[in-house]
């Protein structure tokens, strides 16, 4: 017997080895969610001290606002997910109401007397509307506790899901420019005033058929099939249908010029075919075949090879005004904020083209520093690890490969994003989750925050427990 | 599938590192490159926020002054202003709006400590550290010179009542620190310190369009024939290789000196003979004889004179003081006739006017030249000092002994009643006594130009504690041109008249 805690080790045990209950902590849940919203609330107080010295009249609508929300989101957890990992929620609530601070403090740059200058892609109802989709996202998160009771249902729509999320990428390839395509990225689906990127959504529903499809076919995936230079290759006939799911999406969308999005369902294919089939050599297949294409692209398309040449010159030449604009503004935010950064509303974020959406990373790296950028990479990196937890955890694999799925492409869209801002990588303009404005991305977050919840509840969900009979049966559990 | 999720979390924890260190890159070791990366337009706003250092003139006698400073003016915004300014012009340059973001946006001290002033540099992190915690806005360092205020004001005055290009500079000979440096025609930095970028260009414009280049710092980035001053070194070289013993030894010296291979003819000025044709060398020193020393040249050799003229600094590309020095130029010759007509500061040769200061002051400082600095100290914001400057050996030129007998010519020049300085720098004009030599360089094409003067001096002789040169191009004679500014100069900062 392994030495025990001292606080256990004083308590007598009976019948045996003593059993620690699991437990939801949704009390601990509820205490980071104050914090949470605390902190959201600091942030917005001091983006409108740094902007103009008194704290901004929205607050009260605002802070309150945003409290509701997450405490309905906390209710919910508590009725429908009560075993779910506690952490989550406060995670992306904490992100969510930064998001939302950031684009207030943008807005209001350049309007209503205070510095800097108006950002022209920003209109004055930005904050607003990240509020309302935020409404919208917790809805769908709450929704997605109440329909989907354990994950694995899901399974059932394997077919259907992979079919609409095809279609909601093709949409925007189909519809004339004029109603899909802003600022060269034909992504979108444009109605009236509103606008829907689909390929947040489809990357969700193409998750689960891969998880969906993987584990119907994973022995045959993993065990038949011929072994090439090394490479067990599987039948064409089991990976037929993924290889063309696979294909078809990234036609379509190098037809709509999103390289940024076609590397993350690359990267979300290449992690559950690896998890479903446990070969590495799948995975450096995948590595190589992403290699050899972006090389590949960066040869054929001008517009590929351009960014590899402003990644690796961002100052050459006319680079610094013209092509590389965006990101050497951004870079030199960066480091106008330094370490300590410049104070939310005290630096000049307005610099940088589209800081807003792709680029949003800069802006908090230039006012709240490499202390600020440092905190948000550890709240996405807890977010990924509690997903990866509860795949390891939960015993049904389609949920196990669900979860690795989403929890592995969630850390690769931070990668590429804040990878392509901060000079890592070649800049590929992707949303940041939660943080940048648009409310596709903010709802498809939070239904992923949803999918790993419900996962988690399913893994922690402590067995049925039997009936015990007078000491003379002893629950054995599995660990 | 385990062992794959877990594996698959360690590419997670790779990626995640990743970005932290290369965030941790970009936002601490390369703020200060990216920070001064050109049309950074967040540096270029900050520096109206941030309150530049100011540059003192500190090198006394008396008071030290103030001259270049940031002024608070509306809206919290700081503007450049030179209290004084032309008189400091070619001292402090100017900073313009681009300061931060172009390298051509600063001159002079300006531009050689731009970091220091701004605030930017390494040594000043620690310091805006604890400002950026406090919450104040960045301040830069006071950058303390050696220059003298009364030595510059009167060289300043001197050379504009004068109203020819002219520059002069002015060195403390045991230290190497820099009392003066002026030059005539200058500008005003006020007029680079606008905030508006249209009125900047127009300035900028003009000034750089200018027939008289006022723009041009000629104390040292300018090079004049040195004429005979050049005799300085060629008395040095034949002193110290002892083709020559002493000052009082003779030298021949011919009334027409026929250049060795060449049909040309040296004459003295005037075509006037040199004594009795093999005069003591003090002798044609202070009477200045082109033909003995042309002669001397020939005798001391090509490669001796480039030698010693090395030693005195000349051919010398690197020198900074922090603002960068051009070259003085002695080649190495190999044609008699040419050695000859170098030995007299003719030919390829050409000085700045700081490198005619350093060979006065190589000599008043017996033989060693001291490397001419103007930066004394740095202070940060708080008066604590980063930097000081201590005075450093470029080299021993000469023997003590050799410059001794050189010191004594140069004292033979303003106070025997036939020198050439007799009457401008000798006991006629002054009761300093101040030791010198005058130079009276032909320039231009076949010497149709008026004659550049040069002077070049020590004082007070027994124990020196000012060198001064002056270079009036098209001045006529140096004596007469350059030599009263140098007296000027040397008055002021003795503090006698």
């Amino acid at each position: 017997m392994t030495a025990l805690p001292s606080a256990a080790a004083t308590m007598p045990p009976r019948g045996g080895l003593p059993v620690a209950m699991p437990r939801g902590r949704r009390g601990t849940e509820l205490a980071m969610l104050c914090f949470a919203v605390v902190i959201m609330a600091c942030a917005y107080a001091s983006a409108g001290l740094g902007l103009n010295g008194h704290i901004p009249s929205g607050l009260i609508v605002y802070a309150p606002g945003f409290a509701v929300l997450m405490a309905a989101a906390h209710v919910t957890v508590r009725k429908f997910a009560p075993w779910a990992d506690p952490l989550l929620l406060p995670l992306a609530a904490l992100l969510n109401g930064l998001g939302i601070v950031m684009i207030y403090r943008l807005q209001q740059s350049g309007r209503a007397g205070n510095p800097g200058f108006q950002i022209s892609t920003l209109t004055t109802h930005a904050a607003s509307y990240q509020l309302l989709w935020t409404v919208i996202g917790v809805a769908a998160f709450i929704a997605v506790l109440i329909v989907i009771r354990e994950a694995r249902v899901l399974q059932r729509y394997t077919y259907t899901l992979g079919t609409i999320g095809l279609i909601l990428l093709a949409i925007p390839a189909v519809l004339p420019s004029s109603l899909s395509s802003v600022q060269g990225a034909k992504v979108w689906i444009l109605l009236g005033g509103f606008s829907i990127q689909p390929g947040e959504f489809a990357r969700i529903a193409l998750a689960v058929f891969f998880a969906g499809y993987l584990v119907a076919k994973r022995d045959v995936l993993s065990l038949a099939g011929r072994r090439v230079l090394g490479i067990d290759l599987p039948r064409a006939r089991d990976l037929g249908p993924v290889l063309v799911v696979w294909a078809a999406s990234l036609l379509i969308l190098v037809f709509e010029s999103d390289i940024g999005t076609s590397a993350l369902f690359f990267g979300l294919f290449v992690a559950m075919l690896y998890i479903a089939t446990q070969r590495t050599s799948w995975l450096l297949l995948g590595i190589l075949l992403f290699l050899a294409g972006s090389y590949g692209a960066s040869v054929l398309f001008s517009h590929v090879g351009e960014r590899f040449t402003i990644w690796l010159h961002p100052f050459a030449g006319t680079n610094p005004t013209d092509a590389a604009y965006q990101l050497v503004q951004g870079l030199e935010g960066m480091a106008f904020g330094g370490i300590f950064g410049t104070g939310l509303g005290q630096g000049q974020p307005f610099h940088t083209p589209l800081v807003q959406s792709d680029f949003i990373i800069s802006g908090f790296g230039e006012e709240l520093g490499l202390t600020g950028l440092m905190a948000l990479l550890l709240i996405f990196g807890l977010i990924v690890q509690r997903g990866l937890r509860a795949a390891v955890a939960v015993r049904d694999p389609f949920s196990k490969l669900l979860a690795g799925g989403l929890a592995f492409v969630l850390a690769l869209q931070v990668f590429v994003i804040v990878g392509g801002v901060t000079q890592l990588i070649p800049l590929t303009g992707i949303t940041t989750p939660f943080l940048s404005q648009g409310g596709s991305s903010l709802v498809a977050s939070w239904i992923v925050i949803a999918l790993l919840m419900r996962v988690s509840d399913s893994a922690r969900r402590p067995a049925p427990q039997p009936i015990q009979d007078e000491g003379l049966t002893q629950v054995v559990r599995a660990g | 599938m385990n062992r794959a999720i877990r594996r698959l979390s360690l590419a997670c924890l790779v990626l995640f590192v990743a970005l932290m260190l290369n965030v941790n890159y970009l936002q601490v070791f390369r703020v200060n490159t990216l920070a001064s990366e050109a049309g950074n337009s967040r540096t270029f706003d900050a520096q109206f926020h941030n309150q530049r250092g100011e540059i003192v003139a500190a090198g006394g006698p008396g008071k030290q002054v103030i001259i270049a400073e940031s002024r608070l003016i509306k809206g919290g915004i700081y503007q450049r202003y030179y209290p004084h300014s032309y008189v400091y012009a070619p001292v402090t340059g100017y900073d313009s709006i681009y300061g931060s973001t172009s390298a051509f946006g600063t001159t002079g001290i300006e531009h050689a400590e731009n970091n220091l002033l701004a605030g930017t540099a390494p040594s000043l992190a620690v310091h805006n550290l604890i400002g950026l915690i406090s919450g104040k806005s960045r301040q830069g360092a006071t950058v303390y010179l050696t220059i003298s205020p009364a030595a510059q004001l009167a060289a300043y005055q001197a050379l504009t009542a004068m109203g020819k290009p002219a520059a002069a500079v002015a060195i403390n000979p045991s230290t190497g620190a820099i009392l003066a440096m002026a030059s005539f025609p200058t500008f005003n930095p006020n007029d680079y310190a606008t905030l508006d970028s249209r009125t900047l260009a127009r300035i900028d414009n003009r000034y750089r369009r200018a027939a008289s280049q006022p723009l041009l710092n000629r104390a040292i980035n300018q090079t004049f024939p040195p004429g005979s001053t050049f005799k300085i070194v060629t008395s040095s070289t034949a002193f110290s290789t002892g083709k020559v013993a002493n000052e009082n030894a003779p030298i021949p010296a011919p009334q027409f000196y026929h250049l060795p291979g060449s049909s040309s003819v040296l004459t003295n000025d005037g075509g006037a003979p040199c004594g009795n044709g093999n005069p003591p060398i003090v002798f044609a020193f202070t009477v200045s004889c082109n033909t003995a020393f042309g002669k001397l040249g020939d005798t001391v050799g090509g490669a001796a004179l480039h030698q010693y003229a090395n030693l005195f600094g000349f051919n010398n590309p690197n020198l900074t003081i922090p603002l960068p020095v051009s070259p003085s130029n002695y080649p190495p010759l190999k044609d008699p006739a040419q050695i000859a007509l170098s030995a007299i500061g003719q030919f390829n040769d050409a000085v700045t006017p700081l490198q005619e200061a350093m060979m006065a002051a190589a000599m008043a400082n017996g033989g060693k030249l001291m490397r001419p600095y103007m930066v004394s100290e740095v202070q940060a914001p708080d008066l604590s000092v980063i930097s000081q400057t201590q005075p450093a050996e470029l080299q021993q030129v000469v023997s003590p002994q050799v410059a001794a007998y050189v010191r004594t010519m140069m004292l033979s020049v303003t106070h025997n009643p036939s020198g050439t300085a007799y009457a401008t720098a000798g006991p006629p004009a002054t009761g300093i006594a101040i030791a010198g030599k005058t130079g009276t360089a032909q320039n231009g094409v076949n010497n149709t130009n008026l004659d550049d003067a040069v002077f070049t001096c020590f004082a007070p002789y027994s124990n020196p504690t000012i060198a001064v040169a002056v270079i009036v191009k098209g001045g006529g004679f140096g004596a007469d041109a350059a030599a009263p500014i140098a007296l000027k100069i040397i008055q002021a900062y003795l503090g006698q008249h």
